[in-house]
């Protein structure tokens, strides 16, 4: 399984997707011009990832910024996490926020909702 | 002699050094140990004045000077050399000449001793004629004491000779009774002159192949040492006139001068500084170049977007639009990128108020694109459906949306836009507001503070998942102690501040409260240069638009 590393830009965030340990990062600002393009190929791998099966999987998102595109493509990340844990699979996704940012607080929030197997963590990150 | 410096191969003008300056361009330089040094292009603007260093060099050759130098020294070396000769020649004459006169009077004194005896006057013969023996001898005159010359051998020659060498001898009178006489004796001097004309002629042919070879060899020495290399110093400058970056190398050829070597080293550092100057120039050229395109690019791309967001602002509502309508209004719209995707639409209809804004997935042209397709729809619900319940438009305006993007159908690459949408009905003779939201919330800043109701998290179009909520709408009482707001993400999404974080609608109401007394204007105007100073250096993200409303006093 492929390791997909991406560094991040000022339009698009640091991606960290170590399928074959489970393991997935997203970090950064992400509001990238065509955000299709760019998470496009980071569902199909983790579609294939899922497919395959395996074991937990951790899901780290800690955006500090994302645009509607971008809020939709992470919609259509969590989609197949939320199948693959229905079908018994453990999936956790760890939602990242600094102290005090509401705005991304309350994106969690309503991102949680829509998870009902995997489980939704909110993590607040103490501002340095 | 220059040509040795040459290939054998190599043209060569003149055949000698004289007149050999910069070559034309095509002469076959290239394996006269020139490096060549990589060079950008041929073109570009001319820095030095072609022919500038021929004329320059033109003044006076190296080998016109090696000449004269040569026409001015032989001739005072060869006549130096000549001289010293001459004089040791004439000296060396002088000495043959007394040698053989001493020679001439001692056989002349042996002699006459040998004739001193009695009646020598009567046999002097056998002694005469032992002096006709000598190989110089010319003639020998014998005479008595009255000067009579009583015997005599030889042809005395008339005049004085300076060819002869001539000595007499007196024959005393002696105890033995001999009378007394004299006899005279001279010796020719012709193989002494001879000698010493062999000598001369010698001496002149010895100065002559020594002035020769010194010349030849000046001329060879210049010439490997100091006009070879030269010349290829000058064929190097030529090419350089012509921005032909050469540099030249002299370790190959024989030997140059040093002060050849060091000018020719200080000519590699001129040219590899004129061609980095020049590629320099080259490169800010082309730099300057590439940035004139980029600015004409970017000059028609922004007139084109100018002219697309006149069509944008010809389909958003007029400032006018609500003048004599039951509320005041006032708007904010400011794309990221000239054109976007935020869209409002504000319109009196059958005694409501409807207020609508939407935030279209994407900015800038696509963004514009999917706004088009809204006001599309939302004229064709709200003319020809005539539907008046925000739930029903924001329902109809997804219908809308995902059928004219084709969203319905399963294909894998198919578009995945949509858009957030907020709309309100206010009925001013009913005092109510009626409001739907998909994905944007409306704020209501009144006497108790800020309150903001979310309308349905997720947006209109998009690729249905299945989990999408209903779409409801809430109905609220129109206060006019109260003012709404819709507004787009953009406007709370906004990356600032000392811990570099989203303002958030926190922050918003806080700017909102703080302006509540100021006229509707001003208090947009006031959130916008709020919102500016929480930016600060950081740069937009998004379109931003706001709709602020509330209804006429009185």
């Amino acid at each position: 399984m492929d390791r997909i590393q991406i560094p991040a830009t000022s339009r698009s965030p640091l991606v960290d997707f170590d399928l074959a340990a489970g393991h997935l990062l997203l970090r950064g600002e992400s509001y990238p011009e065509d955000a299709a393009a760019f998470y496009g190929p980071l569902l199909l791998a983790l579609r294939a990832c899922l497919d395959e099966g395996g074991g937990p999987l951790t899901f780290d998102v800690a955006l500090s910024y994302f645009n509607s595109s971008s809020a939709k493509a992470l919609m259509n990340l969590f989609l197949p996490l939320e199948d693959a844990a229905e079908e018994g699979r453990p999936v956790t996704i760890r939602w990242h926020y600094a102290e005090g940012d509401d705005t991304i607080a309350e994106a969690g929030e309503d991102f949680a909702v829509d998870f009902s197997h995997a489980r939704f963590e909110m993590v607040q990150e103490s501002s340095v | 002699m220059s040509g040795e410096a040459l290939p054998q191969d190599a043209p060569r003008r003149g055949g000698s050094l004289r007149g050999a300056g910069p070559m034309r361009r095509g002469d076959a330089l290239a394996d006269l140990g020139f490096a060549e040094v990589p060079t950008t292009q041929d073109g570009g603007a001319d820095t030095m004045r072609p022919g500038a260093l021929r004329g320059a060099a033109r003044g006076r050759n190296l080998d016109g000077l090696a000449h004269t130098l040569f026409l001015r020294l032989a001739p005072v070396i060869a006549a130096v050399v000549l001289l010293t000769q001459v004089v040791i020649a004439w000296v060396n004459y002088g000495d043959q000449i007394r040698l053989s006169g001493e020679r001439a009077q001692m056989v002349a004194d042996m002699t006459a001793r040998a004739l001193a005896r009695p009646g020598w006057t009567t046999s002097f013969g056998p002694q005469l004629q032992a002096l006709g023996l000598d190989p110089s001898f010319r003639f020998a005159i014998l005479r008595d004491a009255s000067g009579t010359a009583i015997g005599r051998l030889g042809e005395e020659p008339r005049g004085r000779s300076l060819e002869l060498i001539q000595v007499s001898s007196e024959i005393e009178p002696g105890p033995a009774g001999q009378p007394a006489g004299s006899l005279t004796l001279a010796l020719s001097a012709e193989g002494l002159r001879a000698n010493a004309e062999k000598q001369f002629v010698m001496v002149l042919c010895a100065s002559a192949v020594l002035v020769l070879a010194f010349a030849l060899s000046l001329r060879l020495a210049v010439a490997r040492h100091v006009l070879a290399p030269l010349t290829r110093l000058l064929t190097a400058m030529g090419r350089v006139e012509r921005k032909d970056w050469v540099t030249v190398d002299l370790a190959g050829s024989r030997r140059p001068s040093r002060e050849i070597a060091d000018i020719s080293a200080a000519f590699n550092r001129m040219v590899e500084g004129l061609r980095s100057g020049d590629e320099a120039r080259h490169l800010l050229a082309e730099l300057e170049r590439a940035h004139a395109q980029l600015a004409e690019a970017n000059g028609l791309v922004m007139e084109s977007l100018g002219y697309a967001r006149r069509i944008q602002q010809a389909v958003l509502p007029g400032p006018g639009m609500l003048r004599d309508g039951a509320l005041d209004v006032a708007v904010l719209w400011e794309p990221l990128h000239v054109v976007g995707g935020d869209y409002f639409w504000i319109e009196e209809i059958d005694g409501v108020s409807i207020l609508v804004v939407v935030d279209c997935t994407g900015h800038g042209v696509p963004g514009a694109f999917l706004t088009l397709i809204v006001a599309t729809a939302l004229d064709r619900i709200l003319h020809d459906q005539g539907l008046r319940r925000p739930d029903a438009i924001l329902a109809a305006l997804d219908g809308v949306v995902r059928a004219r993007l084709r969203q319905d159908r399963e294909e894998m690459d198919l578009s995945d836009d949509g858009l957030d949408c907020g709309i309100c009905i206010a009925d001013r003779a009913a005092g109510t507001l009626a409001f739907a939201g998909a994905g944007l919330a409306l704020t209501i800043l009144s006497g108790d503070g800020v309150a903001r109701i979310k309308g349905r998290r997720h947006g209109l179009g998009y690729r249905l998942t299945g989990r999408e909520e209903a779409l409801s709408a809430v109905v609220l009482p129109l206060g006019e102690d109260r003012t709404f707001f819709l507004m787009t993400d953009g406007i709370s999404d906004q990356m600032g501040g000392a811990s570099r974080r989203l303002l958030g609608h926190r922050g918003i109401a806080e700017i909102l409260a703080r302006h509540r007394d100021l006229p509707l204007d001003g208090q947009v105007r006031a959130l916008e240069t709020a919102l500016a100073a929480h930016r600060g250096a950081e740069p937009r993200r998004d379109d931003m638009t706001l709709v602020a409303f509330r209804p006429k006093a009185g």
